[in-house]
């Protein structure tokens, strides 16, 4: 059984470095030059914004989500099928003590 | 460097209790099994807290306590963005737009959704893609756990321990179905807190504080500078730039994951209400946060207590810690957590394989050959003797297909190059009823494609494996393809997509009982 493992995995490997050697060069000389007219001005971009930046989308990212559910979605949609009206038991409330930890870290670790 | 780690036979002891504990109580639930729903969602029984626990669980194998800990030997806490940015954006998304719609329609697995959205081919090719990739997964993860792992790190030999675990594993899995594999997720979560957070303890006490920590890290040279920081530079040399961690992590393939996994989806599935439901993604959001403190800050530490290792040997951090730091009793407190990790992983992922081979392939080849479905009895002894049939076929294979790492990546890249179009349709077939069978197929086919290119064009971006960036954009792409072929085809009939789009379905009460009748047939 393992020697017909070792040979089918060599004719695998093989092939798939083959095939994926031709793919990349095809890749490199058909796509490369129409992408990178289109990624590398969005990198050059993106690596000009400020650290601060990242804080902003990471934290933000978080809030967003808070708001959307606690301020924005249908209370009655968000709780539906809430056992008792216990402020307890709102997913509003929820959402808002699961997120904070994460937003302090990401404010910790900026 | 000593490679193996002794244990005292306390800690066998506390280890072997642990199994059979584990054994027995996956064995008691298997009263509340009689029917195929019992089996494959618990019968819609499942409180939102046993959720919580079961989708930590789930994901978090025995070899992540380990590669974590590595990682963030290696790069830092830039580690810990995969369970924090990687999990409670994506959870909350999951709890309010996906987990409300799939528990309403009151479907077993994720391929049976889209089948319904759009037509049995696509249920039954991608329940097809999900069998082949899990039972792969399945045995490459019981190989790794038994032989990278527990045998490196105690010696043990790997085939006693792949045999024991997938026997414990498999008998409570056979007998209990979900029932039994989230209930043993809720004690095995409770092992792996204990473990872990005595790790952290242990680890941190060591160091003399996190201020120490940081300033020792710190000091050992400008390689460690961003050691603290979460969020690194976009053009960072790194595998984790910020753009890639908030756009193709946070927002494509988290959300495909937490909402696309049937593996993680199927807990949902068993909620015994919506609100459970919902609430069981966000508290195991909560209970995900406190996973990095656990794997990540110990491997932060080990910089401190044993530099000796180098960045090639990160993957011992956890290990030496352990030696360093744990004395008899505790120690097998930690590797019945690794224990823990590992049988949680393999029996959530059997249990959902053996859901999707039964709902979406067996039961589809008996509609296309005409035949009726199946009987409740008879689909509960299918589930059986496939989830049997699974776990002794993948335990006989796991050393052949988990020693050829070529396997892994060729599934890991299967699995990533689907993530962000998947997402794209499977979205836009929830909240968008102008998106068409046509604009599906396109978005799917052209976006898979699209990834295809960028994964094989280098260059194109900044890291040096910008995996992050090319699901980010091959999401973008199906999502403009499927709009545009949908704008450009003909609109599907109004009978169609009654109760099946969620605008219609959170509101109108016409399109709830449609669901509800459908749901019936």
């Amino acid at each position: 059984m393992s020697e017909m493992f070792q040979a089918m995995e060599r004719v695998f490997q093989t092939m798939f470095q083959t095939m994926g050697e031709a793919v990349e060069s095809l890749c490199m000389a058909v796509f490369y030059p129409i992408l990178s007219r289109i990624f590398g001005p969005i990198n050059t971009a993106l690596g000009m914004l400020p650290n601060w930046m990242a804080g902003v989308c990471g934290v933000g990212l978080f809030v967003s989500a808070m708001i959307w559910v606690a301020l924005i979605l249908d209370p009655k949609y968000v709780n539906h099928g809430r056992p008792h009206k216990s402020i307890w038991t709102d997913l509003r409330l929820w959402t808002v003590i699961s997120m904070t930890p994460h937003v302090l870290v990401y404010f910790y670790f900026r | 460097m000593e490679s193996v780690i002794g244990l005292h036979f306390i800690d066998v002891i506390i280890v072997v209790v642990y199994m059979i504990g584990s054994l027995l109580l996956g064995l008691y639930c298997t009263r509340f099994v009689g029917s195929a729903e019992d089996f494959f969602i618990a019968g819609k029984a499942l409180p939102f807290w046993a959720i919580g626990f079961s989708i930590v669980t789930s994901d978090i194998g025995a070899t992540d306590f380990v590669a974590v800990a590595g990682a963030a030997y290696k790069n830092g806490v830039s580690a810990a963005n995969f369970d924090w940015m990687g999990s409670m954006p994506a959870m909350v998304i999951a709890a309010f737009v996906f987990v409300p719609y799939f528990w309403r329609s009151g479907v077993f697995t994720i391929p049976e959704f889209l089948g319904r959205r759009y037509n049995t081919a696509v249920q039954f090719i991608n329940g097809l893609i999900w069998t082949v990739v899990l039972f792969f997964m399945l045995a490459i993860m019981q190989w790794l756990s038994a032989d990278k792992l527990i045998h490196t790190i105690l010696g043990w030999d790997p085939y006693w321990t792949l045999w024991i675990t997938a026997l414990i594993t498999g008998i409570y899995t056979f007998s209990g179905g979900l029932t039994a594999v989230v209930f043993t997720d809720v004690v095995q979560l409770i092992v792996m807190y204990v473990g872990g957070l005595g790790l952290l303890a242990l680890s941190v006490w060591e160091v003399g504080g996190w201020s120490s920590l940081r300033e020792q890290v710190l000091a050992k040279g400008p390689e460690f500078k961003d050691h603290f920081t979460l969020l690194l530079p976009h053009d960072t040399a790194g595998p984790f730039p910020w753009t890639g961690i908030v756009f193709g992590l946070g927002l494509v393939m988290a959300v495909a994951y937490m909402s696309g996994n049937q593996v993680i989806v199927q807990r949902t599935l068993g909620a015994r209400s919506e609100w459970d439901a919902k609430g069981g993604m966000l508290f195991g959001g909560l209970l995900k946060f406190f996973i990095p403190l656990m794997v990540a800050l110990p491997g932060l530490c080990a910089i401190v207590l044993v530099p000796q290792l180098g960045a090639e040997n990160a993957d011992r951090a956890v290990p030496e810690m352990i030696r360093l730091l744990m004395p008899a009793g505790l120690r097998g407190l930690m590797f019945a957590a690794l224990f823990a990790a590992m049988m949680s992983h393999i029996s959530a992922t059997l249990n959902s394989t053996s859901t999707i081979f039964i709902t979406d392939i067996v039961g589809q080849l008996r509609n296309w050959s005409g035949r009726r479905p199946l009987k409740e009895k008879t689909a509960l002894l299918l589930g059986r003797i496939t989830t049997a049939i699974l776990i002794i076929s993948t335990a006989l294979l796991a050393e052949p297909i988990g020693n050829r790492e070529q396997i892994y990546v060729y599934m890991q890249t299967i699995l990533s190059m689907f993530q962000g179009p998947v997402l794209a349709i499977l979205l836009l077939g929830i909240i968008w009823p102008r998106a068409t069978g046509y604009g599906g197929l396109a978005g799917l086919v052209l976006g898979v494609t699209f990834c295809f290119i960028l994964r094989n064009t280098p260059g194109l971006f900044p890291s040096e494996d910008p995996f992050l960036f090319v699901a980010w954009w091959s999401f973008v792409f199906a999502l403009i393809v499927t709009i545009v072929v949908s704008l450009l085809t003909k609109r599907e009939p109004e009978e169609k997509l009654r109760g099946m789009v969620w605008s219609s379905v959170i509101r109108d009460t016409d399109a709830q009982e449609a669901l509800q009748e459908r749901i019936a047939q």
